[in-house]
């Protein structure tokens, strides 16, 4: 059982009120509780798994399929935030300080690939900001992030992280759904999967997108996969709601409601024919769920209840047009995560389609320009979340994860301005309940072109997230297609050095 | 590939001076103790760790999880073994964690294998090649169990059933009123809920004859034209078949949908399922081109994501080969052999060069667009073959009068007189230039490239390394079409861009084909940039015997030049333009049903790294299902799927029958025999009934119930709805409840949640604007958008999607802001079976939605109309229309409160969202 100390007061709140089907009146106890996942005949004891470890599949109630669910083991994060960065953000002009790469800067040591993602290479580049230490720990972090640099001492970096490819697309599936391929189910979906969530009244799992669009991997970094759609992300941001949230123009208040009270009776007469179906109860209970969100959900979007001082902090005003509504839904998070939703994963970038000239961090020429742009959307809405996490003793039990699919090379493309795709070291950070703060892990070579100490797989990264919530990265499956499918395929080791 | 060359070299080397001066080495006395003190306490009899044992001669020949023989005698440097302790790659390198072993044991193992591994007491043991699966034996046609209890029972199925059923001290529920029998027969059946009309006249055939009525009923429905949409759905979810690419630009595949609709005429024709299987893997060679579309269904990567990296487009290629394995194995053979690209299958009887010889098979594949290959008779291709006589005719009119140039869309062809040369020159007269592909073709054949790289011409020119160096040349000649282009670009001052191919021999040449992406032309739309090829002024240059550039032909002479001498010229070249376009509209269409390719020689990928090559393997099927094809690297790319495709769909093959017999199950019990219905291995469920599976897939072979031919789907269907089994009501009975909650002995009809098509068709169908055209073009609820940008729903309700919704363009992982969030599937991954959750996105999408509130109104107005304006009766017909029933009195009361309260569409509201709709009874 979740101890009620670790929750906000919302939460506690929720808690007590004992779920919502009693409220509901629909109560089927004791009837047909069998979990979707045995809807395949399969006991969790008799399939098999490549670690030889039995699977732990969440025992669902398909009349409650976001009912709050225990963790495999006590762990201080609750609930979890991940801040994606689409586009990949340069490790070593921002959190990854190399010396060298000054010494070096415009020759070409050998070593350096002919050809990388993009073509030919160039030659090294020093960084395009200067680095200065930070915080009581005096880690070394870049000009570009002066806001996210005074917080360091709350971080726990991961800079020798290595990726499976060099391609966005494949690399933002890979950081959010653990495969390169297409059709798994993102982080977000196995973590409410196997968690449910403690807020009835909003979604488990919330996206919020970027104002400039979804990210290149478009929904599947936030998608159910092959998971039950019920775990997928609902998407929406502090502008636009989730789709068919509200009632429709053409149809009162008061028709609305007639709505829905001849739905109940319709439902309640047709019940009577199917005693204790549980599908069937479910799904009446989905509609009530419905009905609350169209209350809550606009209620954590309204920010006007916000202070003068806490807008002035994200940076909703003051800045470009974009970080204003990054801003915004920066404080959509945070409101979320105090109303209990389980997983918040908030984007900072979006495909190259959108935006005015700059869609995300993918700085191929004109790095000093395009970084510097994206940077100022991101980093004082993001640093002004974080200190208001902790502020707000949300860290306590909140994860937060800061992530990209790769880094940037060292080295300019041929002829360029910019640095091309860095598969072989890049650099994430993890930060609030469980982790240890003001720690660095791994490391990189002198350039910050390979990893040099504690390499860390994006599979070890997944697996160490889903251990600091709880939950064994071995044994979270799901069986789909003959395998009982994890989100760290078969590989993965939680590093151990990072928990607190 | 380089370390293994290298560690050849080093053994090689090293046998030449061991071997003539040692004396034989002695296994128990030498090697084993060197084993037993590095190998056996995790290779041993207790551990097998990646399922390797190095206790056992046999076992050390079989090699353990990686697929590689640890020891093949006299080969060292075949034995994986030695390569391990060699530290060749320093990821597998043994034993683990330590020193290597000291040299002289290195160099004693090597000399025990090359002296052909003599261990004593183990030299007679031969592997046993034994498989145990219970899917992969031979069907044998079991028995019909004989019933006691019950003398009306003439029907196998139920035999089956009922045997079942009373282990468990359970028995079949009462029949299903026959309304709702109709309702859910016709929607196992065709997708689309009963009319009114179909509902009353069965009522009262049922009263007279209900075993009749019901037969007439099933009949119908099986002849109907939506029976084939219906489970063409079903087809297109296991293969994930999508009308896009998947990943980040998500391109849409144009014309791919020729395919679904070849899927849903081959199920309404009643298609046997074998020669269904073998179009779809062969059906190049047998005028059926577009059931290809068949193994290019899953998603790909095109080229411009994959980057230039030469391991990435390695990488990529083998990701989409595996894809093509995923889709076969999970659709045909019920087998998770995509489990076996790294190592052997950690459960099932497949080896890693299983999985490779597979691939062998699809090597002349490769995702992308050709002209479908239709039989003569297809009226497609004869409208083409009367078109290109007009073509031809107007050539040659041509002809008298010099070289034209003709407007292909995706290319440019320059048509000149016929000259025998050995290189020629192509001189543009412009700064910048952009051509994918640059062809030479001859009089002989009409689609030889004769500069192509790989018939060994040569090509140089200017700027040879392109823009930014990263735009080389070779790409003009390297037969690969789309983004990875030459691309030139110089200065005002600096010498214009030039091309020259220098070909093996003198060939006698008379076109050139220029085009600057045309891949994007053939295979995508709804791009906002759509390609365009600029019109590129050049002058061609020919080598004479003597190695002098002699001026041949240019495109200002043959535009401009004739043109002014022939001013006649003029109409015969609209004339010609004009019969291109008609071609590219009303002939056979470029469509993405897969490209074909040469194949090339297939090797096992150790740990699935295509860095990583090794033995060579021939296209086969997996071994221990005797999928040995007699096969060679040699054999060309359609035969091998031709051969292949013949042996998956042998009568006898243990699988194939199996698989789709159970599939069919599935799909109208909503659960199947074997509940992993696309995992026949020892990971899935086992058949909760393999007697009955086994009658019915040896039913499905060889008719024996059923007057219809061998592999009729449709003829197994009928029997299975024609059983009691299927006619049961679907009402819960406590106590059998208790002993099977999930009803999968059958003891009722199981209700289930209908799909997101069933939901929608069933709404369309009910306000009567249901288009039910067969097939064609699908319906676009999306926008066009830039290459990089996501898809943007534009459109979801409006009267241009009024189609049955397996008609709506299938997106890859794009939200259709409707029924997505009913389970649709996002096609990344194969969807045996479609999880059924219950979710608030559904309910605020089946209340709020443009869609439902559009239809509600036009419910409303059609129900009105048809009653006359009579407010009760205009209730009831809602009711009819939506439900298939009357309301009763309470019902009635409440509805006509709402109506006169806030208006019949809010009632017609409320039902599309009540559980009875969306339930299948």
């Amino acid at each position: 059982m979740i101890n009620p100390e670790h929750l906000s007061a919302q939460g506690r709140r929720l808690l007590d009120r004992r779920g919502f089907l009693g409220t509901a009146g629909l109560s089927t106890a004791g009837l047909a509780l069998t979990s979707l996942l045995d809807a395949d005949g399969l006991l969790a004891s008799d399939t098999q798994t490549i670690s030889g470890k039995p699977p732990l599949r969440p025992k669902i109630d398909p009349n409650n399929p976001y009912a709050a669910r225990n963790p495999h083991f006590e762990m201080p994060a609750k609930q979890v935030l991940v801040i994606y960065c689409p586009g990949a953000v340069s490790h070593v002009d921002t959190f990854d300080y190399k010396p060298e790469l000054w010494k070096l800067h415009g020759q070409k040591p050998p070593g350096i690939p002919a050809v990388t993602f993009e073509g030919p290479t160039g030659n090294i580049a020093k960084p395009f900001w200067e680095f200065k230490p930070r915080g009581e720990t005096g880690k070394m972090v870049s000009e570009l992030l002066p806001h996210l640099a005074r917080q360091v001492d709350d971080f726990c970096f991961l800079h020798a992280l290595t990726t499976d490819t060099s391609a966005h697309p494949q690399g933002e599936n890979f950081m959010n759904t653990g495969f390169t391929m297409e059709g798994f189910p993102s982080f977000g979906a196995w973590v409410t999967y196997a968690l449910g969530t403690e807020n009835q009244e909003l979604p488990a799992f919330v996206a919020i997108n970027d104002p400039r669009g979804l990210a290149r991997s478009g929904k599947n970094n936030f998608g159910n996969g092959f998971l039950p759609a019920a775990f997928q992300g609902t998407d929406f941001t502090a502008k636009n709601p989730p789709n068919n949230l509200r009632r429709p123009a053409e149809f009162s208040g008061e028709a609305d409601r007639g709505t829905v009270q001849l739905l109940k009776r319709l439902n309640a007469k047709h019940l009577e024919m199917y005693p204790g179906d549980a599908n069937l109860a479910g799904r009446i209970a989905s509609y009530e769920l419905a009905g609350r969100m169209q209350t809550s959900v606009p209620e954590v979007m309204d920010l006007s209840g916000e202070t003068e001082s806490t807008l002035k902090a994200y940076g909703v005003e003051g800045g470009s047009e974009l970080r204003g509504h990054y801003a915004r839904n920066c404080i959509l998070a945070r409101r979320l995560l105090e109303q209990g939703v389980r997983v918040v994963q908030l984007f900072n970038g979006s495909d190259p389609a959108g935006g005015n000239g700059i869609t995300n961090w993918d700085s191929h020429s004109n790095i000093a320009e395009t970084h510097a742009m994206q940077a100022e959307i991101m980093d004082q809405p993001t640093a002004a979340l974080l200190a208001d996490l902790k502020q707000r003793g949300l860290l306590e039990h909140t994860l937060v994860v800061w992530a990209t699919e790769f880094g940037r090379m060292p080295f300019l493309q041929a002829n360029g301005t910019g640095r091309d795709h860095n598969p072989s070291a890049f650099t994430c950070f993890l930060a609030g309940a469980g982790v240890k703060s003001g720690f660095s892990y791994g490391e990189s070579d002198e350039f910050g072109f390979k990893t040099a100490v504690n390499e860390t797989t994006v599979y070890d990264f997944n697996a160490t997230i889903l251990h600091l919530m709880g939950l064994h990265h071995e044994r979270l499956t799901y069986y789909h297609n003959g395998l009982e499918r994890r989100l760290t395929n078969v590989h993965g080791h939680v590093i151990e050095d990072v928990l607190a | 590939m380089s370390r293994s060359v290298l560690f050849l070299i080093t053994v090689g080397t090293f046998q030449c001076f061991l071997a003539p001066t040692l004396s034989a080495v002695d296994f128990e006395q030498d090697v084993l103790p060197i084993l037993e003190d590095n190998c056996l306490f995790c290779h041993g009899e207790d551990e097998q760790e990646s399922g390797l044992r190095l206790d056992r001669r046999v076992s050390m020949i079989r090699g353990g999880d990686s697929g590689l023989a640890a020891l093949v005698p006299g080969k060292p440097d075949k034995s994986y073994l030695i390569e391990v302790i060699n530290h060749v790659d320093p990821d597998m390198a043994m034993p683990p964690d330590e020193d290597k072993l000291p040299q002289e044991q290195i160099d004693l193992i090597t000399r025990w294998i090359q002296e052909g591994a003599r261990w004593p007491g183990q030299m007679e043991e031969a592997a046993e090649d034994e498989v145990d699966l219970w899917s992969f034996q031979q069907v044998v046609r079991p028995e019909v169990p004989q019933q006691v209890e019950r003398d009306d029972v003439g029907k196998p199925i139920d035999a089956f059933l009922l045997n079942k059923l009373e282990e468990h001290d359970l028995s079949y529920s009462q029949p299903a009123d026959p309304r709702s029998l109709l309702r859910r027969v016709s929607i196992v059946l065709t997708g689309l809920p009963p009319t009114p009309e179909q509902t009353k006249e069965f009522l009262a055939a049922f009263a007279s004859d209900p075993e009749k009525a019901y037969t007439e009923a099933v009949d119908r429905l099986l002849d109907s034209p939506h029976f084939g949409e219906r489970w063409a759905q079903h087809w297109l979810d296991v293969i994930r078949w999508a009308e896009t690419n998947g990943s980040e630009a998500n391109l849409y595949r144009k014309n791919a949908w020729i395919y679904r609709d070849y899927v849903i005429r081959s199920f309404n024709e009643d298609k046997p399922y074998d020669q269904f299987l073998r179009e779809q893997i062969a059906g190049d060679t047998m005028g059926v081109g577009e059931a290809t579309g068949f193994l290019v269904a899953g998603p790909h990567v095109p080229a411009a994501t994959v980057g230039r990296e030469p391991a990435a487009i390695r990488q990529a290629r083998a990701d989409r080969m595996d894809e093509i394995m995923q889709t076969v194995g999970a659709s045909v053979m019920g087998v998770t052999i995509g489990c076996a690209r790294c190592h052997n299958h950690k459960f099932d009887p497949i080896s890693i060069r299983d999985y490779y010889a597979m691939t062998a098979v699809f090597q002349d594949i490769e995702f992308g667009s050709r002209h479908p290959e239709y039989s003569p008779d297809h009226p497609l291709r004869e409208r083409g073959a009367e078109l290109w006589r007009q073509i031809a005719e107007q050539r040659q009119q041509l002809k008298q009068m010099g070289g034209w140039e003709e407007d292909w869309g995706a290319y440019r062809e320059l048509h000149f007189k016929p000259v025998s040369t050995k290189a020629i020159r192509i001189r543009f007269k412009m700064a910048n230039v952009f051509v994918d592909e640059l062809e030479v073709l001859g009089p002989d054949a009409q689609n030889l490239n004769l500069a192509l790289a790989s018939r060994g011409t040569r090509v140089s020119g200017h700027p040879e390394k392109g823009f930014e160096t990263r735009n080389p040349i070779q790409r003009i000649n390297d037969g690969d079409y789309g983004t990875m282009i030459w691309r030139a670009q110089v200065e005002k001052d600096e010498d214009r861009p030039w091309v020259r191919f220098e070909f093996e021999k003198a060939e006698t040449i008379n076109r050139l084909r220029v085009s600057n992406n045309r891949e994007y032309f053939y295979e995508t739309d709804y791009l906002t940039k759509k390609p365009n090829l600029p019109r590129y002024e050049f002058d061609v240059d020919v080598m004479t015997d003597t190695g002098e550039w002699q001026p041949w032909v240019g495109t200002w002479s043959v535009n401009k030049k004739l043109n002014q001498e022939h001013p006649e010229r003029k109409k015969l070249l609209d004339k010609i333009q004009r019969s291109i376009a008609c071609l590219s509209e009303e002939g056979p269409r470029p469509s993405f049903v897969g490209r074909l390719i040469e194949p090339e020689i297939t090797r096992v990928l150790l740990r699935g790294s295509p860095e990583s090559p090794r033995d060579e393997v021939f296209p086969a099927g997996p071994k221990m299902l005797g999928g040995d094809l007699d096969l060679t690297s040699e054999t060309s790319g359609p035969r091998r799927r031709r051969t292949f495709a013949a042996w998956i769909t042998k009568s006898d093959h243990p699988l194939t029958a199996r698989v789709m017999v159970n599939r069919i199950w599935h799909h109208l019990f909503g659960n199947g025999l074997v509940p992993t219905t696309s995992d026949f291995g020892n990971a899935g469920a086992p058949p909760t009934h393999p007697e009955l599976l086994d009658w019915l897939s040896a039913e499905f072979t060889e008719p024996t119930v059923s007057q219809r031919p061998a592999w009729s789907v449709k003829s197994i269907i009928r029997l299975l709805v024609l059983s009691d089994a299927f006619r049961q009501s679907s009402h819960p009975r406590d106590s059998a409840l208790k002993v099977d909650a999930g009803s999968q002995l059958l003891w009722r009809y199981p209700p289930k949640r209908v799909e997101a098509e069933v939901i929608r068709d069933a709404v369309l169908q009910a306000s009567g604007v249901l288009d039910t055209t067969i097939g064609g073009k699908s319906y676009r609820i999306h926008n066009e958008k830039d290459t990089y940008a996501q898809w943007q729903v534009t459109d979801n309700h409006g009267s241009d999607t009024w189609r049955r919704m397996i008609y709506q363009e299938r997106m890859r992982r794009v939200d259709d802001q409707l029924f997505t969030a009913f389970d649709f599937p996002d096609c990344g991954q194969v969807r045996a079976k479609r999880p059924v959750s219950t979710t608030p996105l559904q309910a605020l999408n089946l209340m709020n939605s443009d869609f439902v509130v559009e239809q509600s109104e036009l419910i409303a107005e059609r129900a009105e109309k048809e009653a006359g304006g009579d407010e009760v009766k205009s209730v009831d017909r809602c009711f009819e229309l939506l439900l298939g029933r009357a309301p009763d009195a309470d019902e009635r009361r409440d509805c006509l409160e709402l109506a006169s309260a806030s208006g019949l569409p809010l009632v017609c509201r409320a039902i599309i969202n009540s559980n009875e709709f969306a339930f299948l009874p």
